[in-house]
């Protein structure tokens, strides 16, 4: 399973939001404020605590924290970053 | 039906002092103590700084494994404000109460015990000592101690819990009940709560500091507060004086958000009002408000919000402060050790500061005491305090005699105009699980299964009860024995396998006792007064009495009252531990609830709605047989108990309900601590539905615990 698909199954179970298939999560798509998923500031807590389980990164918080969690693309793109400098790759 | 609330005792046990006089004199002072937390280990925790108490705890009964430091902080400060009131040695015909707030209860000392179980899950002293501490813990070791009394009430709602402990104090002898109220409460710092704030992102690594530009969150503490209420009428007759008065009170729920306050601050605002009102004050009265200001961010803004609406134009004249930069935010005592604070300012004519505070924060633009404390005439205080799940409570303190005599409310009669019940039959089965599905899945998805089956039959109860809006006279309390045990052992064990940056933010709110009540107000848009109760296997019992109340006294016009009780593998295997020898049979516990609909008579009269029975009284009688008027026709009459069994033919031998046939729930609805809510259920079918009964006696089982509600046809 790619990342994004990876993350968007982690927000539907995490979060506990009953009856959505993550596939119906647009990518690009606003987690949270008006007209997005609905999220709030204590889904983001939730949801950080499940990527550094899951992937063993560590998350940014407060404004850090704004840009990495706008979307699911975002936050693939934040998980990738992390491992990566955590493999010492790039 | 009027009286006059007044404090004839306080005590205090903080991180400050071992007492009223010492920590008061370095809260004026500005003192803080906050420091390096050293009764667990706080590496790798966002802030390693609390109000830890280091003065010495009141010693522990050492056969007692209850023993607590939040019983013993509860006991050092009932112990002061009953010697400050004059009542050691009490007149023998002084019918005497018991309130006692707090969230954690022994969650300090279950901890060392759950760090264990997680090492050897099956050695049996841990189990043996698992159920040790329960929220009731601390008020029974104070009856023990303190008591004899006539009423006790155990209640938590989270941060507001003490402010709601002193209600339920001046509520009772405003009805009558009681002659004086030890009401109070006490909280010990844990890593419960430690890890859960800390998950939470609430906690400031540095000192807190509240209203300031720099904020970043709360620092926690530990504490008790504890007042004697009496009536001032009792009080001068028997020459002791008054500290202040209690002249208001409000309680509510802003059914907005479990953790988040909402931010417009409106119903802080409408209560800070209604409190007022209850006085006879208006807000250029106020001489001083005692914030909740914990330093998180939305809290403090948003209370400034409230502040600035319920005050208007005297908002820039009326001093406001917090004490939590300089005690930590002790939970469910902070409302308690608060009011406190806001009678010693009455007393002694000054204002403490707030701690921490050195640049207000525009968005908290109040008029602070910075520093140390101001002298000025104080005469009338407001007290504010907010609880997680939205419970907010607001308290009016005044100098004797500032305010004029409370209006007289007229006699309210209590009916039943809503009940659902839901039980699992069969040991180690669950309860069906239609009961949850019948909720919105959006809208129930941070519900925990307590909390589900709670609202899920409020729901139903509430199918044929009177509408109400606006939803401020709406309420809901709900009793359980023991809370989430499971929840908090599953949550306790992330913190000491994963350690604390993996422990779940979400699930932490769920696991105060208030929980599930917080939830359904939520879920329910209920806007009254929202309390969480303990009793053990009185817990429905004590609720529904806790409703009756609240509606007697006019603090709300419906209330869902009832118990939840979760079945729990942990409460089985300790259970098993205990008695399985002894009862093999016995040792296994199912699941179930019980609500009823709690409705002032008049409310459902004018909105035409069915009256299903009418709750005639509810007595206590605490390690005594309770006094019941006779039954009109035993023929036409009913007991309904948990167990038609011995004890509860001890309770009535003797007594004209003697001959009266007994109905027992347990056998059909399992066995667990929430029989007694089930049996006021079926006490209302049996009288709303058929035409065989007209009384119904609901008795506990439990004679030290006392209940006995009395149900009519209407």
């Amino acid at each position: 399973m790619d990342l994004r698909s990876e993350i968007k199954g982690l927000i539907v179970t995490e979060l506990n939001l009953v009856g959505r298939d993550p596939s119906t999560i647009g990518d690009d798509a606003p987690l949270f404020g008006e007209g997005s998923l609905g999220l709030d500031s204590l889904d983001a807590l939730q949801l950080a605590m499940s990527l550094e389980e899951r992937f063993g990164v560590r998350v940014p918080e407060g404004e850090e924290a704004r840009p990495v969690f706008r979307s699911v693309a975002a936050l693939a793109e934040f998980v990738e970053r992390a491992r990566g400098a955590a493999a010492g790759g790039t | 039906m009027t009286a006059r609330v007044v404090v004839t005792g306080v005590g205090l046990q903080t991180a400050l002092g071992a007492d009223v006089p010492s920590t008061w004199a370095r809260l004026v002072r500005g003192e803080r103590a906050l420091g390096p937390v050293t009764l667990f280990d706080t590496e790798g925790f966002r802030a390693r700084i609390g109000g830890e108490v280091r003065t010495p705890l009141a010693e522990g009964h050492k056969d007692d494994p209850s023993w607590s430091r939040t019983t013993a902080m509860a006991m050092a400060a009932a112990r002061e404000a009953i010697e400050g009131a004059g009542l050691t040695r009490r007149p023998e015909a002084m019918r005497v109460g018991l309130v006692v707030g707090g969230t954690v209860g022994g969650m300090f000392e279950t901890e060392d015990l759950l760090a264990r179980f997680h090492s050897e899950p099956g050695a049996r002293e841990v189990l043996a000592r698992m159920l040790s501490h329960p929220l009731t813990a601390t008020s029974d070791r104070l009856e023990r101690d303190l008591g004899p009394f006539v009423r006790v009430r155990t209640l938590s709602s989270a941060c507001s819990g003490g402010a709601n402990a002193l209600v339920v104090g001046a509520t009772w002898l405003v009805l009558g009940l009681v002659d004086a109220v030890i009401a109070g409460a006490s909280d010990a710092l844990c890593r419960l709560t430690w890890s859960g704030f800390n998950a939470l992102g609430a906690m400031d690594p540095e000192p807190c500091r509240p209203f300031d530009m720099r904020r970043r969150g709360l620092s926690l503490g530990e504490g008790a507060g504890f007042v004697v209420l009496e009536r001032d009428q009792g009080a001068r007759a028997r020459g002791a004086a008054a500290i202040v008065e209690l002249a208001g009170w409000a309680i509510g729920s802003e059914a907005h958000h479990v953790t988040n306050p909402e931010a417009s601050g409106a119903v802080p605002a409408r209560l800070f009002g209604e409190a007022l009102a209850r006085a006879r004050l208006r807000p250029a009265d106020v001489d001083y408000v005692n914030a909740h200001g914990t330093g998180t961010p939305l809290n403090d803004a948003m209370e400034t919000r409230a502040l600035a609406t319920a005050l208007g134009a005297e908002l820039k004249r009326v001093p406001v402060s917090s004490t939590k930069g300089q005690l930590g935010h002790t939970l469910g005592a902070a409302g308690a050790i608060e009011a406190i604070v806001g009678a010693l300012a009455i007393r002694d004519g000054v204002v403490p500061p707030t701690g921490g505070l050195e640049t207000p924060d525009p968005a908290c633009a109040l008029r602070h005491v910075i520093g140390a404390g101001e002298a000025c005439d104080v005469g009338v205080v407001v007290s504010n305090s907010f609880g997680f799940g939205g419970m907010d409570a607001v308290l009016v303190l005044t100098a004797p005699g500032r305010a004029d005599a409370p209006r007289a409310t007229k006699e309210r009669r209590v009916v039943v105009t809503g009940v659902a019940r839901a039980s699992a039959e069969l040991p180690g089965t669950r309860m069906l699980s239609a009961v949850e599905s019948e909720l919105d899945p959006a809208r129930a998805r941070r519900l925990d299964r307590p909390s589900r089956i709670a609202t899920a039959l409020s729901v139903r109860a509430l199918g044929t009860a009177s509408p109400l809006a606006p939803s401020g006279r709406a309420g809901i309390v709900l009793g359980s024995a023991f809370g989430s045990v499971d929840g908090s052992c599953a949550f306790m064990h992330r913190l000491f396998e994963k350690g604390p940056r993996l422990v779940s933010p979400a699930d932490f709110p769920n696991l105060v006792p208030s929980g599930p009540v917080g939830h359904a107000s939520i879920y329910l848009e209920r806007r009254g007064p929202a309390l969480a109760v303990a009793d053990l296997g009185a817990s429905g019992e004590s609720a529904i009495a806790q409703g009756l109340e609240l509606i007697q006294s006019g603090d709300a016009d419906q209330i869902v009252a009832g118990a939840f009780e979760e079945a729990s593998d942990i409460v089985d295997r300790v259970l098993i531990a205990l008695f399985a020898a002894a009862h093999p049979s016995s040792a296994v516990r199912t699941e179930g609830a019980g609500v009823l609909v709690l409705e002032d008579e008049e409310t459902a009269r004018v909105a035409g709605t069915t009256v299903l029975a009418r709750l005639e009284s509810v007595t206590v009688g605490r390690g005594d047989r309770p006094s019941v008027r006779p039954p009109r026709n035993p023929s036409r009459a009913r007991i309904v108990a948990a167990y038609a069994d011995a004890a509860v033919a001890n309770v009535v031998a003797g007594t004209p309900w003697e001959p009266v046939t007994r109905i027992g729930v347990g056998t059909t609805a399992g066995d667990h601590e929430a029989l007694g809510a089930i049996a006021a259920c079926v006490a209302v079918e049996l009288l709303s539905k058929g035409d065989e009964v007209d009384e119904a006696l609901v008795l506990c089982a439990d004679p030290p615990r006392g209940y006995a509600l009395l149900l009519t046809r209407p």
